[in-house]
């Protein structure tokens, strides 16, 4: 395999495997702001905003591998 | 919502007539035919239909690098040097304007963006507290609506398709400023020292103790020699993982700059890749719920970098007590 393949390849394997765990985590954030709305829903205000923050913090992981494979793309 | 429109013609949805949404569908669908032979995926499947030249889209290049637009002396002016400056004009004229004209029953734009500080004003309040809140928004709020204009100017029509010609072809004039790894940077490291300084200011050195937290480790020794060894083994060894978690805490506090930038410029640059990506695949229509994305995503990551140095904020100037074992 020459270098322009495994470069490819890279770029593929990262993403994907680096989605797997925010995946999951924003799953199972999404799974608690559902439970404590249930609960309670006139509370919903701050639910909503503590689960975006906590969303975006989870993401954050996954576009760290993201920006791995836009560098193996579009750079390397 | 209004009960006295006049009957003439007849309600279809969203608040528009019959003839009205469907020619607003028939346009919508003939985008979306358009659309699909004229990219490459129509192209491929239809070979026989030519699409005039204007209709076909190029392939993206997309350039992690900002290009540099014209030099300044030695410092080089990218694209996203103007379009941070545009930002920061573009602010400076609403707020100027703003509380030059502000009325006591403010209007709807003064509303809007009062309404906007006001949320953000409570978000401070909140987090920090009554007293150390007001004192901490300016910052707060300055780094949200930098953020954000800079991400929602990277969607005006004109951002990636006016070109400029520089010696080294044809660039883009304008290019969103997040874009580029060293706004977040910038931001990211006026965020440490805003941290870090409030963090001495308020508990001197104290603050500098939660990282090189030898003392223990030292008393131990001191104690070896002093002569009551049974204590002194329990307080080295104690002494040994206060100072390597103390290590440990300040390599995750230096970390905080690096993962500050990654997030933002990830997203934005993502998002810009993403909708490059799809304008590519399938012109005209399917990349607006993309946008809409978008112009989420650019909300969301302002208030993500405020909120976050908001709480390490407070976090650095509330006073930590002292263990006792």
């Amino acid at each position: 395999m020459d270098a322009e393949t495994m470069k490819l390849l890279a770029a593929g394997i990262s993403m994907g495997l680096g989605a797997i765990g925010p995946g999951i985590g924003i799953g199972i954030l999404g799974m608690g702001a559902m439970n404590a709305l249930g609960r309670n829903p006139e509370a919903r205000g701050p639910i909503m905003t503590n689960m975006i923050l906590a969303i975006a913090m989870a993401e954050a992981v996954a576009i760290y591998a993201l920006v791995i494979a836009v560098v193996l793309i579009f750079v390397a | 919502m209004a009960e006295q429109k006049p009957e003439s013609k007849r309600k279809g949805c969203l608040g528009c007539s019959f003839p009205v949404l469907i020619t607003l569908t028939v346009l919508a669908l003939a985008l979306f035919i358009v659309g699909f032979l004229a990219g490459p995926l129509g192209q491929s499947f239809f070979k026989g239909i030519n699409m005039p030249e204007w209709l076909k889209v190029p392939t993206p290049s997309v350039e992690l690098p900002a290009e540099v637009l014209f030099h300044l002396g030695p410092l080089p002016v990218t694209n996203t040097i103007l379009t941070s400056w545009i930002t920061i004009v573009v602010l400076a004229i609403i707020l100027i304007f703003l509380s030059s004209r502000s009325k006591l029953v403010p209007g709807r734009f003064q509303g809007l963006i009062e309404s906007a500080l006001e949320w953000v004003y409570n978000l401070c309040k909140d987090v920090a507290g009554e007293k150390a809140g007001p004192r901490l928004f300016p910052v707060i709020v300055t780094i949200f609506l930098f953020v954000l204009f800079n991400a929602w100017m990277g969607l005006v029509p004109g951002f990636g398709s006016i070109l400029a010609h520089t010696e080294e072809g044809s660039v883009p004039l304008l290019r969103g400023a997040n874009t580029d790894i060293n706004t977040p940077l910038a931001i990211a490291l006026i965020s440490f020292v805003f941290v870090t300084y409030l963090g001495l200011a308020s508990g001197g050195f104290g603050f500098l103790k939660q990282f090189f937290n030898f003392g223990r480790f030292f008393r131990g020794w001191g104690k070896l020699f002093t002569g009551k060894v049974k204590g002194a083994f329990g307080d080295i060894g104690y002494g040994f993982i206060d100072s390597f978690v103390g290590i440990l805490e300040l390599v995750s506090y230096i970390f905080r700059i690096f993962s500050f930038t990654f997030r933002l410029f990830g997203n934005m640059t993502g998002g810009e890749i993403l909708v490059l990506m799809f304008l590519f695949l399938f012109p005209f229509v399917i990349v607006l719920p993309i946008y809409g994305l978008e112009l989420l995503v650019g909300a969301v990551q302002a208030l993500i970098f405020s909120g976050l140095t908001l709480v390490f904020a407070t976090i650095a100037s509330t006073p930590h007590e002292e263990e006792h074992h």
